[in-house]
């Protein structure tokens, strides 16, 4: 062999040690040093999570009657970036969900494949769809089966507004931060009232499913299978009968009311809606909270139709969505005399003897701005004004109040703010209105831009003293207002979930409910008043007519009338009161919207709330 | 001239069966028989849980594996029965069979994934472009060595026209299957054999140039299709799609990548035997070894390829004359060449084209035609011996 070839067996023996090296460097890049990376992405590759849907919490009231339950129903639930490349797995689902192919393909064109991992197609499969899917699942890729808890109603549209409900979760939602954690596409959640509000609570923690799949996503081993723990459930301090009850008396009052017509026209009160809250003022605890117009929960279940939609979000129908006890405020009228009276008497504006002089009209604010007075009470010390609920004496307060210290500590506001006025109650109730207690300071920047207005007058003070002007107030606050004068000025944070338990019944600790504030009340201003409040339902107060009836001897009641006068709009009537004077149990306050006097036209309500709760024929 | 020649062969056949030395290279064989055994294994760890093909037996391709073995450790030790000088002398019968079984693929295959390169012979299938590899490097080994008249060993114009002509016929045979990947490998090897026949340089250069003219002319041509380029070029990218053409090199490389220092284990390797590695127990058999015995298995099984194809080369270097070096070398290509393509594939340096892994791979036809050139470079090791024990009787003789 010739020395030419020795010398080319040579460059192929160094050839093969290049090639030994180089494949020994690439390995040793694969396997050593991106080998955790490969690692991870090979079990990413080839494992698959699923979560397992947990049972929402249930809702009982506060005698531990079942209000609202989760049950289980069969969905199918697809992923769209898998199933909307797939044409014959539309089709197939088109014609075994009984959709329409373009219903299919639009719902899962709505949803940013980026986002939303599962959209449920159809909910409450027939059983044959099951079966059928199920055995054919290698033919349907992207396509399962699951379970879904969906809302049931034991009491139908009884407490709707309290109890909220439970929405199919929206893109929008997915990518805010609040289910940021914990949610993906086909998820219930709620969406106002308690459903809302103890979210977190409520929605329990998803099982977890992690398995190995094949090439063609078949399941092939399990790695990890954790159970979903069903979610908490609620006791509310509402009482389900009385809830029943208040409705009740709400809807029918709210009927007879529509017809009447307003004295000397031919115009009926249109009464588009009304709120009614009772609550003990022990506690704090609501026990029951009724707003009209109302809707039905049921509606949202597996989603609301169009039609259904479109009439809730009508004005037309007045919102029935709206928990007018708590997420709307009105102006209060003479329902909120019981903080100037309280004011003028802990400011020395008045005294328990003074009595001042209504002519039918005042003339304090100057010969231009005469103030007239719904009756001409003649004299009257501070029990009268509040049982005739004259105007005038609270003028005159109101005016005391504002040349006091030259308004410069505003001292109806002050006070209006003591009875927790114009701030949120905090009740655990979700889009609550704070309501406005206006002042100087909001004055000026509400008309910033009209100069002429920004300035506080004394007729804006006077105004405020028979609760019009710019005071708005919830029922809610109201009802708060006459629970801390029935208290003698101890003041509860009002609340509906009494207990939080989990499945098996243990109590979540929870001490928050037992907090009260002390406002330090002068006792006996509030008796003053009391008395004042006790007289309006009495003969010759501005209720009595509503209660002549009432065993006022046994049940002794305080209340008071309001109507507030509202510009291009009939008056809105009040009326908030406590019983049994002397050791309150109940504060039962009724607002309806555009329903004239609420002397004679809200004050039956209360009346039949009060007959029912104290047993009377 | 040809009477003593004659006479000279009985005489050396005679001296054989006299003498009873055994010459034979035991590393070689021990390493073949240990890598192959290996194999065996490591497809039973591929298939068992898998069953490729629509098998039942978990077993199936592991008793398979295991009787191509054997029948290729008897094919190995039966051909040293045959002196290779005879082998040289009926090249062009080897040649014949060579090409028409190739042929017969046309008449008598059927197809896998696109390639005619099966024929089925009832209890089992042959591939006979694995055994025409052998084939071609005997009658390449044949028109390349020394020739009869020739007083001293040297590469002609003639032989590398000859030689080229016959590489060609094979190359284009296995090309019209298609089957590119082995193509590919049959022109390395002709490559390889052209450079260590010790060929001018200028030989070397105008079989390459006309090479590349010739698949120049078949891309225009539209004979080769800008998509098959394209899904062979892939490995190119750097950023290896999980999807479609790159599929397979994406799922190679994590098994091997996810294989770590020691690897998952025997039998524990999640992606290839889930399948994600696709061919996972014939061409793609070293992401399995990868992914199950780590970095420390896969280069274990590299070292042993390469000192396999290092005892070819040596077996060749030092052989008697230039037939016994060229059909040594030959082999010694045939493994490297399959050793490099395969491996290269799976850790994505080389294009994806399926050439199974020496000895490793699932196949018998692979097995046992690997078995046939190992016993081919035993005996050119073997029968070097003889010749010298012959070279110094007939001296004696003399």
């Amino acid at each position: 062999m010739g020395s030419n070839i020795k010398i080319r067996f040579k460059i192929i023996l160094y050839l093969l040690v290049m090639i030994l090296i180089v494949i020994i460097l690439r390995l040793y890049f694969l396997q050593i040093m991106s080998g955790e990376l490969y690692a991870e992405l090979a079990s990413k590759s080839i494992t698959r999570e699923k979560t397992v849907a947990a049972p929402r919490g249930n809702i009982y009231d506060q005698n531990g009657k079942l209000i609202v339950k989760s049950v289980p129903v069969t969905a199918v639930a697809v992923e769209p970036h898998i199933v909307l490349k797939n044409e014959d797995v539309m089709e197939a689902l088109s014609g075994c969900l009984n959709m329409s192919y373009q219903d299919i393909k639009e719902k899962l064109e709505k949803s940013d494949a980026s986002y939303i991992d599962r959209v449920i197609l159809k909910q409450d499969i027939d059983t044959a769809a099951i079966i059928y899917l199920k055995e054919n699942s290698s033919k349907f890729p992207g396509v399962e089966v699951i379970d879904v808890y969906l809302r049931e109603y034991n009491f139908d549209s009884l407490a709707s507004h309290l109890l909220g409900y439970t929405v199919e979760i929206d893109e929008d939602r997915l990518k805010s931060k609040k289910y940021e954690k914990g949610y993906e596409g086909g998820d219930q959640i709620g969406l106002t009232g308690l459903e809302e509000a103890y979210e977190s609570i409520l929605k329990g923690k998803k099982g977890r499913i992690v398995y190995e799949v094949n090439p063609l996503g078949m399941p092939v081993d399990m790695l990890v299978e954790t159970s979903p723990i069903s979610g908490n459930d609620l006791y509310l301090t509402i009482d389900i009968d009385l809830q029943r009850v208040v409705e009740k008396i709400l809807y029918e009052s709210i009927l007879e009311v529509r017809q009447k017509k307003i004295k000397n026209t031919d115009e009926y009160y249109k009464v588009p809606g009304g709120a009614v809250v009772v609550l003990s003022p022990k506690n704090g605890q609501i026990l029951a909270m009724a707003s009209y117009p109302t809707f039905n929960p049921e509606l949202f279940v597996g989603g609301i139709s169009q039609d259904n939609w479109e009439y809730l979000d009508n004005p037309e129908n007045y919102y029935p969505q709206i928990n007018r006890a708590v997420m709307s405020s009105f102006p209060p009228g003479s329902a909120i005399k019981i903080v100037p009276a309280y004011a003028g008497l802990a400011e020395d504006i008045i005294s328990e003897r003074s009595r001042l002089n209504c002519a039918g009209v005042w003339l304090g604010l100057g010969k231009d701005f005469p103030k007239s007075c719904w009756s001409s009470h003649g004299s009257l010390d501070i029990r009268g004004a509040i049982k005739n609920s004259c105007d005038i004496y609270f003028y005159q307060v109101g005016y005391g109040l504002f040349t006091k210290y030259n308004n410069m500590e505003e001292l109806l506001q002050k006070y209006l703010r003591i009875f927790e006025f114009g701030s949120l109650t905090g009740i655990d109730l979700p889009h609550e209105d704070e309501g406005l207690v206006a002042d100087k300071e909001w004055k000026k920047d509400y008309f910033k831009d009209q100069a002429g207005y920004s300035v506080w007058f004394p007729g804006d003070t006077v105004n405020m003293a028979i609760g019009q002007g710019d005071l708005l107030v919830t029922p809610l606050q109201m009802a708060q207002a006459f629970s801390i004068l029935a208290n003698r000025g101890i003041q509860y944070t009002p609340y509906i979930v009494k207990e939080i338990r989990d499945t098996e019944g243990n109590l979540f600790p929870d001490n928050s409910r037992e907090e009260y504030k002390d406002l330090k009340l002068n006792e006996y201003f509030v008796e003053i008043i009391e008395d004042g409040l006790v007289q309006v339902v009495g003969p010759g107060g501005t209720a009595a007519s509503v209660f002549r009836d009432f065993p006022l001897d046994r049940i002794p009641v305080a209340g008071k009338t309001g109507t507030a006068e509202i510009e291009g709009k009939q008056d809105y009537g009040w009326f908030a009161s406590y019983a049994p004077v002397g050791s309150p149990e109940y504060v039962v306050v009724v607002m309806l919207e555009e329903a004239g006097s609420g002397g004679s036209n809200v004050a039956p309500i209360v009346e039949k709330i009060y007959r029912y709760i104290f047993n009377i024929d | 001239m040809i009477k003593r020649r004659k006479k000279s062969f009985s005489d050396f056949e005679s001296l054989d069966k006299k003498k009873r030395r055994v010459k034979f290279d035991f590393i070689l064989f021990f390493l073949v028989i240990a890598i192959s055994s290996f194999g065996v294994l490591i497809i039973y760890s591929a298939t068992r849980e898998t069953l490729p093909g629509g098998v039942t037996d978990p077993q199936y391709y592991l008793k398979r594996q295991a009787i191509w073995l054997a029948a290729g450790i008897v094919i190995c030790v039966a051909v040293q029965f045959i002196n290779y000088r005879k082998i040289q002398r009926y090249w062009w019968l080897i040649f014949f069979i060579g090409i028409s079984s190739l042929a017969a693929v046309f008449l008598f295959g059927y197809e896998v994934y696109g390639s005619k390169s099966w024929i089925d012979l009832k209890f089992f299938t042959i591939q006979p472009s694995e055994f025409s590899k052998v084939f071609m490097v005997i009658s390449l080994a044949a028109v390349m060595s020394k020739w009869k008249g020739e007083k001293v060993y040297r590469v002609t114009f003639k032989k590398v026209a000859i030689s080229s002509t016959v590489a060609l016929i094979f190359v284009l045979l296995v090309l019209l299957e298609p089957d590119y990947g082995t193509a590919l490998m049959y022109f390395i090897v002709y490559i390889g054999l052209l450079f260590l026949s010790g060929a001018n340089f200028l030989y070397l250069l105008s079989v390459l140039g006309l090479t590349a003219g010739g698949f120049f002319i078949a891309l225009k041509a539209g004979l080769i299709k800008q998509y098959q380029l394209d899904r062979i070029l892939v490995f190119l990218k750097p950023e290896v799609s999980s999807e479609g053409a790159g599929y397979s090199l994406y799922q190679s490389r994590l098994a091997i990548g996810s294989g770590d220092f020691l690897g998952k284990g025997l039998f524990l390797g999640k992606q290839t035997n889930l399948s994600y590695v696709p061919e996972h127990h014939t061409d793609f058999i070293f992401s399995v070894i990868g992914e199950e015995l780590g970095f420390l298995g896969a280069v274990v099984v590299l070292l042993v390829l390469v000192v396999i194809v290092w005892r070819c080369f040596y077996i060749a270097s030092n052989s008697s004359d230039s037939f016994a070096m060229l059909l040594s070398s030959g082999i010694g290509f045939i493994i490297l060449s399959q050793v490099v393509i395969n491996i290269g594939m799976t850790i994505g340096i080389m294009p994806i084209i399926g050439i199974p892994l020496p000895f490793l791979s699932s196949g018998g036809s692979s097995l046992v035609s690997l078995f046939l050139g190992i016993g081919l470079v035993e005996n050119v090791y073997i029968w070097k011996e003889v010749r010298k024990d012959y070279e110094i009787a007939y001296q004696e003789l003399k």
